[in-house]
């Protein structure tokens, strides 16, 4: 495309053309006028002669005042070239050899060709799926507690030391750890006890794996003193710090403390072990 | 070639079946990948772990 510009006084001759297409021996004038080198001979070339070309007046948006006029000619206006020395690429390495030959069906192969590109692709994703899986377990197990951390937080109470209806107290996780040993008559007493008169109703049996065997947290539910065993109204544990009254159980009974103290996980080894934690 | 064209038209063929395969695939692949390596591992360290000298301190029971 070629387009020349030219101001409305230098064209003025021109300006009585309104319509779009204006004939050729106009547009040689204007060729002559504007671009000299185009008609540096005094003849405008065959080419460009014979386009049809459109003026239409263009507003200048610095110089309202003033029109310029552009004309513009579409067409085939360069050479074309030839280009036959370029060499068109050969894609033969990346081809699967089924389809070199462009004379042979390509059906035959596709199956074959199908099985090999889904094959790469499942294994690979196969491998994939291992590898993401395998970290992801390591991340997350290594998250976890690791084996002498977990044997720390576990301890084991030989029961025979704990003669009948005492408690004994040992350390567990940095926390007081009650075991009592019921007699026969706390057992009775404690399972007779009616749900409806309790603060937090639990039943004895939901307490305890082993009536004889209470294990409890030794931290008082109301704000975490240590309470003191066999004392109380309730012939079980007190709570020197406000108050609170807690029976053979471990269940709160009167005071200030809202729930029922805690029952850590725990099981029996054996008739004389248990491992709690 | 017949069974290539049987594994792709039951298990490449639709993507629920390829995904099923990959899933399955890759359980499999875990357990001959993860033993495989175990075993390398012990046939190259043979007569130095545990297992392999662990008779040799064990006290026999009369």
């Amino acid at each position: 495309m070629m387009s020349i510009a030219a101001r409305r006084s230098a064209i003025g001759t021109c300006l009585q053309f309104t319509k779009p297409t204006v004939n050729a021996s106009v547009f040689s004038r204007l060729v002559k006028d504007f671009v000299p080198a185009a008609s540096a001979n005094g003849k405008v070339p065959h080419l460009i002669s014979r386009v049809n070309h459109i003026i239409r007046p263009v507003r200048d948006p610095l110089l309202s005042s003033q029109f310029y006029f552009r004309s513009e000619f579409t067409g085939a206006t360069g050479i074309r070239l030839a280009h036959t020395d370029i060499k068109v690429p050969d894609f033969s390495d990346y081809r699967r050899p089924e389809v070199q030959d462009p004379n042979k069906s390509s059906q035959d192969s596709s199956e074959a060709r199908k099985v090999f590109s889904y094959l790469v692709t499942g294994a690979t994703t196969v491998v994939t799926v291992y590898a993401a899986k395998t970290v992801v377990s390591q991340f997350v197990s290594s998250m976890s507690a690791s084996a002498d951390v977990l044997a720390l937080s576990k301890i084991e109470v030989k029961l025979a030391d704990i003669p009948e209806g005492r408690n004994m107290t040992f350390k567990w996780r940095g926390k007081p750890l009650f075991v009592r040993h019921r007699t026969e008559k706390e057992i009775a007493t404690e399972e007779g006890v009616n749900l409806g008169e309790l603060r937090d109703p639990q039943h004895d049996k939901d307490r305890v794996q082993n009536p004889k065997w209470v294990i409890v947290l030794g931290v008082c539910t109301h704000l975490g003193c240590v309470p003191i065993a066999n004392a109380g109204d309730y012939g079980g544990y007190y709570c020197p710090c406000h108050g609170s009254h807690y029976d053979a159980s471990g269940r709160i009974r009167k005071g200030p403390a809202p729930l029922n103290l805690e029952v850590p996980f725990y099981e029996f080894v054996d008739e004389d072990t248990v491992v709690v934690g | 070639m017949a069974l290539a064209k049987t594994v792709y038209s039951l298990l490449f063929r639709r993507t629920s079946t390829f995904a099923v395969t990959i899933i399955v695939g890759a359980v499999f692949f875990e357990r001959i990948f993860d033993q495989g390596g175990d075993a390398v591992f012990e046939q190259l360290n043979r007569g130095k772990l545990w297992d392999h000298i662990k008779h040799k301190y064990e006290v026999k029971e009369e």
